[in-house]
C-alpha cells in the first residue's frame, strides 16, 4: 500500500514537471519566434543571392525505393533558389524503378568523378551526372541497410563546405536553402549545424514540385501529426536551440559543416536514429575540443515531407524513432553529468533519458499503479478522474499553445476551417493517441532489446504533381 | 471565481487537483478565444484595409502632387499607414531622377517628420520600426535621428538603428557607423555592419581605406571584409598596400579586391596572395584569379590545386575547367602533377562544367586508344593509388 501511494506521488510529480519543463519551452519558443519574425521583415535575401562569395552548399538526397517520389523531387530541389547548388542523389541499392526514373528523366550519363572514400561506405556502382542539369550527379550504391551509409557516400562525393541532407519524398521551399544559409552567415565561425522546419506534406496542393496551397491533411491519424511537428518543431527545438541545446536536426532538413561531419566520421551507419546520432555526437566533439560553437534552428526555412498515412507505418516510425533515441542515447551516456559537456551533459540529455526514453514506461507503469490503487482503495475514485482529467486538460493545453504559436508566426493554414480543425485535434491527441503512440514506443524498446534494429517500410502516397498530395 | 476556488479549496488536495483542471480549462478557453479573436479581428483589418487601399491608389496621383491635402488621409491612421508604405516601397524601387517628389510628399505631409519624432522619442517595437521606417526614405534629414539611435541601451535598437542607416545607402550614413566602431564603443552583429557599410559605401569605397589604415585588430578586419566586397579598380595601388598587410583578414580583403582589378600589379600580387599561409588568404587569391582574364594564371592555379586545404584546390579546379581553349594542355599539367586529389578535383570541376566531352573528342584523334577509356585509365590509377595511401590521409586533406 505505501508502495503504491510513493509510485503514484512519483507519477505525479513527474507528470507535472514534465508538462512544467514544456510550458517553459512554449514560453520561451513564443519570445524567440516572435523576435524572429520581427527580424525577418528587415532581412534581405537577395543580398545573400547576389554575393559571389556565398558558400556552395551540397543537397544530399538519399534514396531507397523512391520510384513514385524521385523526379520530382529532384526536380524541386534544383530549382531552389540558391548561387551555387550541387544535388547528390545516392540510390542506396533500390528494388524498384528509381534508378531507371532518374535515369530517363534526367538522360543520366557515366561521370568520369575519382570518388574518394573518406567515409568507408558500401561499394559504389557508378557515379552519373545529367547533362540537362550539370548541378545533379546519382551515385549509385549497394544497398548497406541503412539511409547513414547512402548519406556518408553523399558526404565524400559532395564538394561544397556545406551541406544538406533532404529526404527524397520532401519538398524543400524555393527559398529554404537561401533562409537556412543565412542563419548560418549570422555567425558563420561559430554555427556548426542548422536545422529548418518540417511540416506535413500530406493534404496540401502541389504543382510542379511545390507547394500551391497549404491544406490540413483529411485523416485524423495525418492531422495528428501535424500538430505533433508544430510541437516539436515550433516549440520544442525552437526553445532547446535558443540555449544552445539542441539535441537532434531532422534528417529531412538540416545544413551541417561537411568539415566537421568529416571529423566526427560521418553518419553513423546503422545507427536507427542517425541524424539525432550525428548532432549529440557534434555537441561531444565541439565540447571535447574546447570550441565556441551554437547549433542552431530556424523556424522560417520550411520543408514539406510525406507523414504515413496507415497505422501499422505509423507505428513501425514510432517504434523505430524510440530504438533511435535509446540507440543515440545508451552509447553517449558517458556524457551524463560530466562537466566538460556543460548543458548538454547537465541538462538535455537527463531530460531525454526521463521524459522521453522513460516516459512510456513511467506512464505504463504509473496507469497501472493508480489502477491498483484504485482497486485496493488506496487511491479515491473521485481523485484518480480528476488527476486524469487534470493531466489532459494540461497536456491539452500545451497543444493548443503550439497552434496558438503557428497562428502568432507563420500562419501556414489560413482557412479558418483548419485552425478549428486544428483546435478539435487538439483535445484527441492525449487521448487516444498518446497512449497510442506510448505503446508503439514501447514496442521500440522492445525492439531494441531483442535487437531488431530494421527500418521497417512506410506505405507512400507519393509527390503528386498538378495534383493533389 | 474566486468564490468557485475558495469552495473547492476547502476538499483538500482533491480540491487541489480540481483547482489546476480549473486553470487548465481555462487557459484551453482563453487560447481558443484569442485564436479566434486574433483571427476575426485580422480579417476584419485586412478587409478594411483593402478598401482603403484601392481608395487611395485611385486617387494616388492627386495624392503625390497635393492635389489632395494632405489632411484629408494624414489624420487617418489607417490611411496614413497605407500612404507610407506605398511612398516607402515606391522610394525603394525608384532611381534618383524619380525620387523628389515621393519624397516631397513625404517632407509635405509631414510623415517624415512624424517618424524621426518617432525615432527620437519612442521605445522598443515602435522605435525600431520607425528607425527602419527612416533608413526606407534614404531622406537626408533622416541620419541624424538614426545616429542618435546608434547610442541606444537596447542592442535591438542599436540594430535596428545600423539597418536604417544601411537602406538609405548613403555615403554620409557610413560615417556615424564607422566613427563608432573606431572609437571601439559599439556593440552590433558583424554582419548588419558589414551589410549596412556594403550599402552606404558602395558609391566611394575609397572612404573606407583611410579608416582600415587608421585602424587595429577585429574593427580593422571588419572594415577589410567591407572593403573586399567593394572594392574597384580606380581603388589602384592602394590594393597593393593592402595585400601586403600583417593582418591576413586584410590580405584576403585585399585578394578579394584584386579579383575585381586588371592592373598591372593584378597578376604579381595575386601570385603572391595565393602562396600565403594562410588557408583562407589563398582560397581568396584562388577565387580572384578566377575572375580575372589573364593566361598567366594557369601556372598559379595549377599550383594551387596542389594546396593542402580541400576548398582551395576546388576553387582553383573551378577557375581551371573554365579555360576552355587550354584544357587539353592543362589536363596534361594536372596529370604531370602526380598529385591525385589534383587530378580529383579537376576531372570533377570538367564534369560538372561539362568540359569533359571537348577533352575526349580532342583526345580521340589523337591516339590508338579510345579518348574515354585513355581519360579512364588515368582516373581509374589515380583511383588505386589512393586507396593504397589509406583513408587516413584522404581525411587528413580536407582538414588543413
Amino acid at each position: 500500500m505505501h508502495l503504491l501511494a510513493i509510485s503514484n506521488d512519483t507519477l505525479f510529480i513527474y507528470y507535472a514537471l514534465s508538462n512544467l519543463i514544456y510550458l517553459g519551452l512554449l514560453i520561451v519558443a513564443i519570445v524567440k519566434n516572435v523576435r524572429h519574425r520581427h527580424r525577418l521583415g528587415s532581412q534581405r535575401l537577395e543580398l545573400v543571392k547576389a554575393s559571389p562569395f556565398t558558400p556552395p552548399i551540397t543537397l544530399i538526397v538519399p534514396a531507397h525505393n523512391e520510384e513514385r517520389s524521385i523526379v520530382g523531387s529532384v526536380g524541386a530541389l534544383l530549382g531552389l533558389e540558391y548561387p551555387c547548388l550541387e544535388v547528390i542523389v545516392v540510390n542506396d541499392g533500390s528494388d524498384d524503378a528509381t534508378m531507371e526514373k532518374l535515369r530517363q528523366a534526367y538522360q543520366l550519363q557515366t561521370a568520369r568523378i575519382l570518388y574518394i572514400a573518406d567515409i568507408a561506405t558500401a561499394p559504389l556502382h557508378a557515379i552519373y551526372r545529367s547533362p540537362l542539369d550539370p548541378r545533379l550527379f546519382v551515385l549509385d550504391k549497394e544497398a548497406a541497410g541503412c539511409k547513414a551509409d547512402a548519406i556518408n557516400a553523399g558526404i565524400n562525393a559532395a564538394t561544397s563546405p556545406y551541406i544538406c541532407v533532404v529526404d527524397a519524398d520532401s519538398i524543400l521551399e524555393k527559398e529554404s536553402l537561401i533562409r537556412i544559409m543565412a542563419g548560418v552567415f549570422a555567425d558563420p565561425g561559430r554555427i556548426m549545424a542548422v536545422g529548418g522546419i518540417v511540416r506535413v506534406l500530406n493534404g496540401s496542393r502541389v504543382v510542379n514540385n511545390q507547394i500551391e496551397e497549404v491544406r490540413l491533411p483529411k485523416s485524423p491519424i495525418e492531422v495528428m501529426q501535424v500538430i505533433e511537428y508544430l510541437r516539436a518543431f515550433l516549440v520544442g527545438r525552437e526553445a532547446w536551440a535558443g540555449f544552445n541545446m539542441l539535441p537532434i536536426i531532422s534528417g529531412a532538413f538540416g545544413v551541417f559543416q561537411r568539415d566537421l561531419v568529416l571529423q566526427v566520421g560521418g553518419f553513423r551507419t546503422h545507427a536507427v536514429g542517425e541524424d539525432l546520432d550525428l548532432v549529440i555526437r557534434m555537441h561531444r566533439r565541439l565540447r571535447e575540443d574546447h570550441r565556441s560553437y551554437h547549433i542552431d534552428f530556424i523556424p522560417d526555412p520550411t520543408c514539406w515531407t510525406e507523414v504515413p498515412t496507415d497505422w501499422r507505418s505509423l507505428a513501425r516510425q514510432r517504434a523505430r524513432w524510440h530504438k533511435g533515441l535509446i540507440d543515440t542515447l545508451w552509447p553517449n551516456r558517458d556524457m551524463l553529468f560530466r562537466a566538460r559537456y556543460g548543458r548538454v551533459g547537465w541538462l538535455v540529455l537527463p531530460y531525454m533519458w526521463i521524459f522521453e526514453f522513460f516516459a512510456p514506461i513511467i506512464e505504463v507503469v504509473g496507469y497501472s499503479t493508480i489502477l491498483l490503487a484504485l482497486i485496493s482503495g488506496v487511491l479515491s475514485k473521485s481523485f484518480f478522474l480528476e488527476f486524469l482529467l487534470f493531466g489532459y486538460a494540461f497536456a491539452t493545453l500545451l497543444s493548443i499553445g503550439s497552434v496558438l504559436l503557428e497562428e502568432m508566426t507563420f500562419r501556414r493554414y489560413s482557412d479558418w476551417r483548419e485552425v478549428a480543425r486544428l483546435l478539435i485535434y487538439c483535445l484527441f491527441e492525449h487521448f487516444p493517441y498518446r497512449q497510442l503512440t506510448m505503446v508503439w514506443r514501447l514496442q521500440g524498446i522492445w525492439q531494441y532489446l531483442r535487437g531488431d534494429l530494421q527500418w521497417g517500410s512506410m506505405k507512400r502516397v507519393g509527390i503528386a504533381t498538378g495534383a493533389d498530395a | 471565481m474566486g468564490s468557485v476556488f475558495k469552495g473547492i479549496g476547502k476538499l483538500g488536495s482533491a480540491g487541489l487537483v480540481l483547482e489546476a483542471i480549473l486553470v487548465s480549462v481555462l487557459g484551453i478557453l482563453l487560447l481558443v478565444g484569442f485564436i479566434v479573436l486574433r483571427r476575426w479581428y485580422r480579417a476584419r483589418y485586412f478587409h478594411k484595409r483593402n478598401q482603403h487601399t484601392v481608395a487611395l491608389r485611385s486617387q494616388w496621383d492627386e495624392i503625390l502632387s497635393g492635389k489632395i491635402a494632405a489632411e484629408n488621409w494624414r489624420f487617418n491612421a489607417l490611411d496614413c499607414e497605407i500612404v507610407e508604405s506605398i511612398l516607402l516601397d515606391s522610394i525603394e524601387m525608384s532611381s534618383a531622377d524619380k525620387l523628389p517628389p515621393l519624397l516631397d510628399c513625404l517632407r509635405v505631409s509631414g510623415l517624415l517628420d512624424m517618424r524621426i519624432y518617432e525615432a527620437r522619442t519612442s521605445r522598443g517595437l515602435k522605435q525600431r520600426t520607425a528607425l527602419l521606417a527612416l533608413g526606407r526614405t534614404r531622406a537626408m534629414e533622416a541620419i541624424p535621428a538614426l545616429a542618435a539611435g546608434l547610442d541606444s541601451r537596447l542592442r535591438e535598437t542599436r540594430i535596428a538603428a545600423v539597418r536604417g542607416l544601411g537602406r538609405t545607402a548613403r555615403m554620409e550614413a557610413a560615417i556615424p557607423i564607422l566613427d563608432r566602431i573606431v572609437a571601439g564603443r559599439f556593440d552590433a552583429p558583424e554582419r548588419s555592419l558589414k551589410n549596412a557599410l556594403v550599402n552606404c559605401c558602395r558609391s566611394s569605397p575609397e572612404v573606407l581605406v583611410n579608416y582600415v589604415e587608421h585602424t587595429h585588430g577585429l574593427v580593422r578586419e571588419l572594415l577589410a571584409r567591407v572593403l573586399g566586397e567593394l572594392a574597384s579598380p580606380e581603388l589602384g595601388e592602394q590594393l597593393l598596400v593592402l595585400a601586403s598587410d600583417v593582418l591576413p583578414e586584410v590580405r584576403a580583403s585585399a585578394a578579394r579586391a584584386l579579383g575585381h582589378t586588371n592592373a598591372s600589379y593584378t597578376l604579381p600580387a595575386l601570385h603572391s596572395l595565393a602562396a600565403d599561409s594562410e588557408w583562407f588568404v589563398r582560397l581568396r587569391a584562388v577565387v580572384a584569379l578566377g575572375q580575372i582574364e589573364n593566361i598567366g594564371k594557369i601556372s598559379i592555379l595549377l599550383r594551387s590545386l596542389c594546396d593542402t586545404n580541400r576548398h582551395v584546390r576546388q576553387r582553383a579546379a573551378w577557375a581551371l575547367a573554365r579555360m576552355e581553349p587550354q584544357l587539353d594542355q592543362i589536363l596534361e599539367d594536372v596529370v604531370a602533377t602526380k598529385d591525385d586529389y589534383a587530378l580529383q578535383a579537376f576531372v570533377s570541376e570538367l564534369e560538372r562544367s561539362g568540359a569533359i566531352e571537348k577533352i575526349i573528342s580532342g583526345f580521340a584523334g589523337s591516339g590508338s586508344h579510345s579518348a574515354e577509356t585513355a581519360l579512364m585509365e588515368v582516373v581509374a590509377e589515380a583511383r588505386k593509388r589512393v586507396e593504397l595511401t589509406g583513408k587516413a590521409a584522404a581525411a587528413v586533406a580536407g582538414a588543413h
